[in-house]
């Protein structure tokens, strides 16, 4: 089936190159902030739209960065929306800001955007990179609230805040921390690789 | 005999019941035995193999467990069913997935979990932490003779943090009713009190179900030594080292550490020493590295009893010398290799 590039994109982004269970990276944010769903929605969303933004640019200005100093150039743009999206989050949503706070910062260092810039939207048109940017963003997301929906019910009891489980429920405290994280998201790499038939030999990985 | 093998060669060969093959070959080696004889040399002439191996062990903690059901009655009975239960759950689908055949190894980690847990611990947390250890304390490596860490271990270290209040606050004393926080460690940790040694002895404390009678933990662990199924190394560096070091450190500091006829008696020490550091699969396979191991284990056990906000560092040190076992085989080796060349 021939595809084109804009389908490819798209499924690459959900799928086949999806960031976390494909190419292994943002799993440092994705273990910290999943604790809870409404956490995981806002650093999935904060991503998105940093991704977003440094797509738009670097894809735009491609042809003028300088390609020694194009690291510096990424660093400077992602900054700036990164810095967006802390400074928003800390003006409309200041329990969240204080829940994930130093992680939001972290958005800098993660591994999609500085991953993505360099492999796709500096060699790629304004368009193309948009779309790559949004479903990047997306297959993040929903990775993150797979993952924190588990551990939000698992070790709170609850979904986005909702009582869910009933209140006899013994909480298991480890979902809630940074250990619990690492199995679901093991598992969640493992089930998702072997739906994908990836062969973990051939992919790399980063964090 | 021979009918019962010719049937049960019948049942493996059948097309319909070909995914069942693990199932049926495990059966039929527990009934008849191993017929398989290698042809090649070495020949080794004793019929020693993994089952019976298993089954030394298993017949080893047994006075532990009986005494475990005589104290705590069928609660006792009802946690070692569940964990045999949803432990071979996860191990016949894995060996079914793999089509590999069932390890018998997974005998002898279902019994020792509900003997490490408290007496008071729920059903469903026995499903529970069961479930986790055989799943990521060993297929996750590749199942038995794979495994880093002990399994029964990482399924209790498991539940021990998911369930914090559940699993360190609720002991039950055995032949009442009575509930309370308080272990013999917790005691001397709180008000310098010493449990009386006979009554350690006994198992007429609080602790977890398989480690209270003692007497019959320290028979079971000489019966292992003796057969030569465990090696004496481990145990003997690991509760030296503990008799040893809370020996000095009593005396230079009595208010914080226990001396040691109570620190060996205490707790799950002898228990862990006797039949999970010994683990062949998760403790290093040199000799000098069994010393490390024993001797690394007393520490941390020590350091978490004394120094830590937790009662009992048995489970901590035998994992955490578990996750350096290879390196000190690796350490051993290279020193044994280089002298020997020079």
């Amino acid at each position: 089936m021939k595809q084109s590039p804009s389908l490819k994109v798209i499924l690459n982004g959900l799928w086949k190159d999806q960031p976390i269970f494909s190419m292994v990276l943002g799993i440092c944010s994705s273990l910290a902030v999943s604790n809870k769903v409404e956490n995981a929605i806002a650093m999935g969303a904060g991503v998105t739209f940093a991704l977003i933004g440094t797509a738009v640019l670097i894809a735009a200005l491609r042809k003028l960065i300088p390609g020694r100093v194009r690291m510096i150039a990424y660093m400077i743009i992602i900054a700036t929306f990164v810095i967006v999206v802390d400074r928003v989050l800390k003006a409309m949503f200041p329990d969240i800001s204080r829940a994930i706070g130093p992680y939001v910062g972290l958005i800098i260092t993660n591994c999609i955007l500085m991953g993505r810039a360099e492999a796709f939207y500096v060699s790629n048109g304004v368009g193309l990179s948009l779309l790559d940017a949004i479903f990047n963003g997306l297959g993040y997301t929903y990775t993150l609230v797979l993952v924190s929906v588990i551990r939000e019910l698992l070790g709170f009891g609850t979904i986005l805040g909702l009582q869910v489980m009933p209140l006899s429920f013994n909480k298991w405290v480890i979902m809630a921390m940074a250990p619990g994280a690492f199995f679901v998201v093991a598992l969640f790499i493992w089930v998702t690789r072997t739906l994908a038939k990836m062969d973990p030999d051939k992919q790399g990985g980063g964090m | 005999m021979k009918r019962l093998r010719s049937l049960f060669e019948a049942l493996a060969k059948a097309r319909l019941l070909r995914p069942l093959k693990p199932v049926i070959h495990t059966i039929a080696g527990i009934l008849l035995g191993n017929r398989e004889t290698t042809t090649e040399a070495p020949h080794i002439r004793d019929h020693i193999e993994i089952k019976r191996y298993m089954s030394m062990v298993i017949l080893a903690m047994a006075p532990a467990a009986v005494a475990a059901v005589v104290f705590y009655g069928w609660r006792a009975v009802a946690m070692i069913a569940v964990s045999y239960v949803v432990g071979g759950i996860v191990e016949v689908a894995f060996a079914l997935i793999r089509k590999k055949e069932i390890e018998e190894g997974f005998l002898v980690t279902g019994l020792i979990f509900p003997l490490i847990l408290p007496p008071t611990a729920p059903l469903w947390m026995v499903a529970v932490g069961i479930a986790f250890g055989v799943f990521f304390g060993k297929e996750v490596f590749g199942g038995t003779g794979r495994n880093i860490f002990n399994p029964a271990l990482v399924g209790r270290i498991f539940i021990t943090i998911a369930f914090p209040e559940l699993m360190s606050a609720r002991w039950q004393k055995p032949f009442t009713d009575a509930v309370t926080a308080a272990t013999p460690l917790g005691l001397f940790k709180s008000g310098r009190e010493l449990t009386p040694l006979v009554d350690l002895l006994l198992g007429q404390v609080t602790g977890s179900m398989g480690e209270l009678f003692r007497l019959g933990v320290i028979a079971g662990g000489l019966f292992l030594i003796l057969t030569r199924v465990a090696n004496w190394r481990v145990p003997l560096t690991y509760l030296g080292s503990v008799a040893l070091l809370s020996w000095i450190g009593n005396l230079a500091m009595p208010d914080l550490i226990a001396p040691p006829q109570f620190q060996l008696l205490a707790g799950g020490l002898l228990f862990g020493a006797m039949f999970m550091a010994t683990d062949p699969v998760s403790s290093p396979s040199t000799k000098a590295g069994k010393w490390i191991f024993g001797v690394g284990c007393g520490i941390v056990t020590l350091l978490i009893r004394h120094f830590s906000g937790f009662g009992e560092g048995v489970m901590f040190s035998i994992l955490f010398m578990n996750a350096f076992a290879p390196l000190i085989d690796t350490l051993v080796l290279n020193v044994k290799y280089r002298t020997a060349k020079v």
